[in-house]
């Protein structure tokens, strides 16, 4: 057999035939009848499968099953051979020793009894019958049941190399527009092709579906934003507005971080997390716009009006998810997503070269630029770099823990309320975040004197939760650190419990939203939920009241803590929107200003404070449907944030 | 046997094939030889030709090689003009020295001579070397489906006169080694035809056959492909467009009126020259209601879309969700009212497209009851009440390949791996007759356009004609050397094309049975056929994503359409007023070929060279990529909406 490895046709080996004769009992097969055997064997089965050939064509399919072969067998007048039915392909399993390899089907063992008790499987499905247009006039529609009018693979190839699209020759089958008809003699009448990377222009479809979805993302009305998002993570054939979509995002993050607007910056990641989740869509052209903006909404210094009152958390740890789905879905060795985006975030966690301990709370301002990092971007970062996975906790945090202890030890000892409430999140969200590591990389006996030396301030408190994690019966891998990328838990920006005096200045509360809070002159107001009351001050406002009316539960998924989620309606109303701004500072002299008051529940035994700060306007990226200033005063918009549960 | 007695056999058997007794027994008694051995021995005739004339060669195998390679010199070194030509010679000359090296036992050699030159032989062949190198000892050519192919055919090589007379020098030149000689002689035909060499292109376009081209004589015949005069029909040209919905189950509607007549009407009864005689086969007689479907589908026809590159047809897809592997085939009737499904689970369901629910037949005794001469006895026969959307048929024991709507949308026909044909009704919703004669799987069953006449092929190389009335078959097609894999009636009934896995396509007769075209040049098993509107185009779609335009009036290749299906093609299907062709293929697309080009394209062809077929990107209208779902059916409207059928296949 010299021509086992030739091109045309390979037979079996004297060894399997010998195999499988000592299988059958047969001991020693001798070296000629093994050959003729294997030789014979070979022909026959050669014959079989280019019967089952034949018959898997004709059952439309591309791939033999082993029908195919029972088919071949019986056209034969061989019995088929029975016990062979696969819901997938054949598991050939393979096994090498003492010189000999071997591919044998793995049989499992069944548990008869175990096979009756178990409940029957389900029925499958009827067979049914849908009718969808697949094009119409020649132009295909872009429906769920169509395929996307490009396909992941191409976009994916179209971002890794432009160039194919200017080669390929016209587009008879990008399913979008139609090469035929008049655009099509209008196209070819032209003198001159440009031939153009991107298809620039959108169809008038398109541009109103844009306007929609952006207005609706935004906008005030939930309803039609969780329509929007739907559309978005479902919809195919979006790839063309792409482009667009994101500079919105990233434009949007830009303008209303100055602007520190949570509310708005929360709906753009949402936007993010939509296109993200939409599975005809490719973003990796697009990662230079999305990633800036999201990271910016992890490590900014400021995300919201009052850092002390609004939970500017959530959407850190939001946005944290997003960018660890991102990093998990587009890194490739030579983008080296993941790298780059550690290492911004480790950068913010930059301990300063020999670490000083007499470097108080009050010295912060007076250390060096890495001392000045703020609490809020340093759990930003930690966050960050906690979503991309435990080992990413173990080198980047763990090392650095001593000296985050004694930032957060400065600031808990302050005097600064902002400051000590961020403190006190990033302590605990540390501590959520390492003790899964630490109770990975540290033997038992958990001295709490060991944990001090080692991990400074935050020592102790990391060897309680790392004793609880040990005795609590917890699953194996569990902890925060590891990344939840697909889930998303609610997001919910809302009133945060505030430190004492926070505000700066406190207003009467109310437990309901059909109360009319007047306070401080003209600056605020505080609208009922009527949907349309007259705005009593002429400037732009915008107002965003948050109420919160239950006992506030404490979310499983970031334990107790200074922070407070609540599920509650939130209403935002933004009464003026300015029309696109590019900038992103404020602009003019004569500033709108914003409002937000808080309402509490009397359950609850803080004193609940209305803060009101004053603050540009907010402005949104909207497109061009914004209404101008000058109009006469449309009803006022509620918007409700209590989507974000 | 020994291996040295096969010559001695073949002599013996020779002997006594012309009788020569007494010379025989000389032989016996001089070479020991009983009688028992004798009985053992039947070679084929082309074999002992080769071996008598081989046989002073048989104990040199190394001669082979150094003929082949003569044999590839001398037409590398031939002139361009017939250099293409005669490398057709190449491949059949390369397989019969194989199948000799392996009668006379040189196991080794042959491999080796394999090895060596297999990888130069064209590529649509090389699945059938694969196939051939399976043979490596003389017992088993008898089993090998190529291998039995070629050492009783010939292979069929068309060289101009030039050509022929170069081979012929070259050949007197080998006396010394006769092995091609041989060869060529006892299996190759070689065809001589006038005129010049033909071109790479020419030459490829028809190669690729499973025993070479057809020869010039095979499509000589004529053939009508005209179609036949259409029975004169009442057509209610005015009838409201509103009666349609309610018309379809009321046969007593008006007829007296007799309106005037579309101009695009009236001008279709012309008399085609290409036609046959009406009566050149039986037709069967159109009953009332017969009338009525066709007058309604003339009167469906005149609102038709006239279709072309710019004004592409809508299409509406149909999805069989759930459905898996297991939905083989669809057909969808004339009217695209129902559909029906075969399944790999032995099952036919029917489904209807509209909102007319599927009624069954009453039972025998509320039958009795009802007055046979009333008006609206159809009517009244059917049960009352609103009946499902979808019905399932059963009976067959085998996966079902092909299911068809008679034109009259009474009958249904299914085949199957179970060697069957089965004829259902559609108002009793049950089996009326099983078809057995085909020994093997049944691939494809198609009625003929005017009912009555069915044609089916299968596993066992033949196609066979049947009317519904006879339990066994009119006429058996045989002479495909493999699985006959489609058939198609012509649409004028006179005539069945079948495509085949030896990758010719062939044209029959239905009068005579006989054999009137031969196509080749299809590289790949061909899986369907669908003929032009006006009878003349023959479009057929193979394994390889190939379809190929064939002229029926010469047999030759019109046009083989770019290849932008990567899967085989699974259906074919005309636009109704011949302007479009669609293709669908399991690669989950749809490709619109703008028809009218490629035939006037053809025809202005003609004047330049005879047989050239264009590769030209224009001939694609568009493409439409489904969702993951495989086609298994095309049919267009009569209004020209194409429908299509897809089973949506989740897993991959």
């Amino acid at each position: 057999m010299g021509d086992q490895e030739s091109g045309y046709g390979s037979s079996l080996t004297l060894d399997s035939m010998k195999v499988i004769a000592e299988s059958v009992g047969i001991a020693n097969l001798g070296e000629d009848a093994a050959k003729e055997l294997a030789d014979d064997v070979t022909f026959r089965l050669k014959v079989i499968v280019q019967d089952a050939m034949k018959f898997m064509n004709h059952s439309k399919r591309q791939k033999l099953s082993i029908t195919d072969i029972d088919h071949s067998l019986k056209s034969k007048n061989i019995e088929a051979q029975y016990g062979f039915l696969q819901p997938d392909s054949l598991p050939f399993r393979f096994a090498s020793g003492g010189g000999r390899e071997l591919h044998f089907i793995e049989e499992k063992e069944i548990d008869l009894s175990e096979v009756l008790s178990a409940p029957p499987p389900k029925i499958p499905l009827d067979i049914s019958l849908r009718a969808h247009w697949l094009s119409v006039d020649g132009v295909q529609p872009t429906v769920p049941e169509n395929p996307p009018p490009l396909s992941k693979e191409s976009q994916k190839l179209e971002s890794v190399d432009p160039i194919t699209k200017l080669s390929k020759p016209a587009n008879k089958d990008a399913a979008g527009k139609p090469v035929c008809g008049k655009a099509a003699r209008l196209k070819a009448s032209e003198s001159v092709h440009v031939k153009q990377l991107a298809t620039h222009e959108l169809s008038v479809e398109q541009q109103l579906y844009y306007k929609e979805i952006t207005e609706a993302c935004v906008g005030s009305d939930e309803g039609r934003r969780a329509e929007a998002l739907q559309s978005l993570a479902c919809d195919p054939g979006l790839h063309e507005m792409l482009p667009r979509m994101c500079t919105f995002i990233s434009e949007g993050v830009k303008v209303n971080v100055v602007q520190n607007n949570l509310a708005l910056l929360i709906y753009l990641m949402r936007m993010v997390k939509a296109l993200l989740d939409n599975q005809s869509l490719y973003l990796e052209k697009y990662l230079h716009e999305l990633i800036p903006a999201v990271s910016t909404c992890i490590v900014s210094r400021q995300l919201c009006m009052r850092p002390e009152m609004d939970n500017h958390w959530a959407l850190r740890d939001f946005a944290a998810r997003l960018m660890a789905q991102i990093c998990k879905t587009f890194n490739t060795s030579t983008n080296n997503l993941q790298t780059r985006v550690t290492r911004l975030f480790s950068r913010a966690l930059q301990c300063p070269s020999q670490t000083n301990n007499e470097s108080g709370p009050s010295m912060v301002t007076t250390m060096k630029e890495s001392e000045k990092t703020p609490l809020a971007s340093l759990y930003g970062a930690v966050q960050g770099l906690a979503e991309l996975g435990p080992e990413v906790v173990k080198v980047f945090i763990l090392p650095r823990v001593r000296w985050l202890g004694e930032r957060i030890e400065g600031a808990l000892s302050g005097i600064g309320g902002a400051d000590r409430l961020a403190a006190g999140n990033l302590k605990h969200q540390l501590l959520k975040v390492l003790a899964p590591v630490v109770r990975q990389i540290r033997q038992p006996p958990d001295q709490p004197e060991d944990y001090k030396r080692e991990y400074g301030y935050l020592g102790p408190s990391l060897q309680q939760m790392v004793s609880k994690l040990r005795t609590s019966p917890s699953t194996p891998g569990g902890g925060g650190a590891v990344a939840v990328v697909t889930c998303t838990p609610p997001l919910v920006p809302s009133a945060s419990l505030p430190a004492p005096a926070a505000g700066p200045i406190a207003a009467p509360q109310h437990s309901t939203l059909t109360k009319t809070v007047d306070s401080m002159g003209t600056r605020n107001v505080i609208s009922s939920s009527n949907p349309s009351p007259t705005p009593p001050t002429p400037p732009p406002q915008k107002f965003v009241i948050v109420s919160q009316q239950k006992a506030p539960q404490a979310q499983p998924a970031s334990g107790t803590g200074h922070i407070v989620h609540s599920s509650q309606p939130t209403i935002v109303r933004s009464q003026n929107v300015q029309s696109v701004v590019v900038t992103s500072g404020p602009a003019g002299n004569q500033q709108p200003q914003k409002v937000v008051v808080v309402g509490m529940p009397p359950q609850q035994q803080a004193p609940v404070t209305c803060g009101v700060s004053q603050a540009p306007v907010s402005v949104v990226a909207k497109p061009v449907f914004a209404r101008a200033s000058s109009a006469p005063q449309p009803p006022p918009e509620l918007d409700d944030l209590s989507h974000l549960a | 046997m020994g291996e040295k007695s096969t010559p001695l056999l073949a002599v013996l058997q020779l002997l006594k094939k012309y009788n020569l007794k007494g010379t025989e027994e000389i032989l016996r008694k001089e070479a020991n030889l009983g009688d028992t051995d004798f009985d053992g021995l039947d070679l084929q005739e082309v074999e002992i030709a080769s071996i008598l004339s081989a046989h002073h060669t048989e104990s040199d195998p190394f001669t082979y090689e150094h003929a082949y390679d003569t044999l590839k010199k001398f037409v590398e070194n031939s002139m361009d003009i017939c250099k293409y030509e005669l490398s057709t010679l190449l491949y059949p000359v390369f397989v019969h020295m194989y199948l000799s090296l392996i009668l006379y036992d040189h196991h080794e050699h042959a491999s080796k001579y394999l090895e060596k030159f297999g990888a130069e032989q064209e590529e649509f062949y090389q699945d059938d070397l694969k196939q051939l190198s399976n043979v490596k000892s003389k017992e088993k050519i008898k089993g090998n489906e190529i291998a039995e192919i070629y050492s009783t055919n010939k292979f069929e090589v068309q060289l101009s006169r030039d050509a022929s007379s170069q081979l012929k020098r070259f050949l007197q030149e080998q006396k010394s080694s006769p092995v091609i000689i041989n060869i060529i002689n006892n299996h190759i035909q070689i065809d001589v035809h006038d005129g010049p060499g033909r071109t790479q292109a020419q030459v490829r376009s028809t190669a690729g056959g499973l025993l070479g081209e057809a020869s010039r004589n095979e499509n000589r015949t004529k053939v009508y492909y005209g179609l036949l005069k259409e029975p004169f029909i009442e057509v209610l040209a005015t009838t409201p467009p509103e009666d349609e919905e309610e018309v379809e189950e009321t046969p007593d509607k008006p007829k007296k009126k007799k309106a005037k007549k579309d101009h695009f009407l009236m001008k279709k009864p012309k008399v085609d020259p290409n036609a046959p005689p009406t009566d050149r086969i039986p037709l069967p007689e159109l009953k009332e209601t017969d009338k009525m479907e066709k007058g309604k589908a003339l009167r469906e026809a005149s609102k038709r879309v006239q279709l072309g590159p710019e004004t592409l047809p809508s299409i509406c897809f149909y999805t069989l969700l759930n459905s898996g592997h297991t939905a083989l085939c669809a057909d969808i009737c004339d009217d695209s009212t129902l559909m029906a499904v075969g399944f790999s689970n032995s099952i036919v369901k029917v489904w209807t497209l509209t909102t007319v629910r599927l009624r069954g037949m009453k039972s025998v005794d509320k039958l009795q009851d009802i007055d046979r001469e009333a008006g609206d006895v159809l009517v009244r026969m059917m049960e009352e009440k609103d009946r499902d959307t979808c019905r399932t048929l059963f009976g067959h024991s085998g996966p079902v390949y092909k299911v068809g709507f008679d034109p009259f949308k009474n009958l249904l026909l299914s085949c199957s791996e179970d060697a069957t044909v089965r004829l259902w009704s559609l108002q009793c919703w049950t089996c009326l007759v099983v078809y057995r004669g085909h020994m093997w799987p049944v691939w494809d069953v198609k009625w003929s356009p005017h009912g009555h006449y069915f044609v089916s092929s299968g596993h066992d190389r033949t196609a066979r004609l049947w009317a519904t009335e006879h339990h066994q078959p009119l006429r058996i097609f045989a002479g495909h050397l493999s699985d006959v894999d489609c058939v198609q009636f012509h649409p004028n009934s006179n005539y069945v094309a079948t495509g085949s896995s030896d990758r010719t396509v062939r044209l029959w007769d239905c009068l005579t049975g006989a054999q009137v075209r031969t196509m080749t040049g299809h590289k790949r098993t061909i899986f369907t056929l669908s003929f032009s509107v006006c009878g003349r185009w023959l479009a057929s779609g193979g394994g390889g994503g190939e379809i190929i335009i064939w002229d029926i009036s010469t047999g030759a290749p019109t046009a083989a359409l770019p290849l932008f299906h990567n899967a085989p093609i699974t259906t074919l299907a005309f636009s109704r007023d011949g302007a479009l062709l669609s293709s669908g293929s399991l690669d989950c697309t749809i490709k619109l070929w703008d028809f009218v080009a490629i035939s006037d394209d053809s025809a202005n062809d003609e004047n330049n060279s005879n047989t050239s077929p264009t590769k030209e990107e224009k001939f694609l209208l568009r493409s439409f990529a489904t969702k993951n779902s495989p086609l298994k059916n095309l049919h267009f409207t009569r209004r020209n909406l194409l429908l299509a059928v897809g089973s949506y296949d989740g897993s991959s």
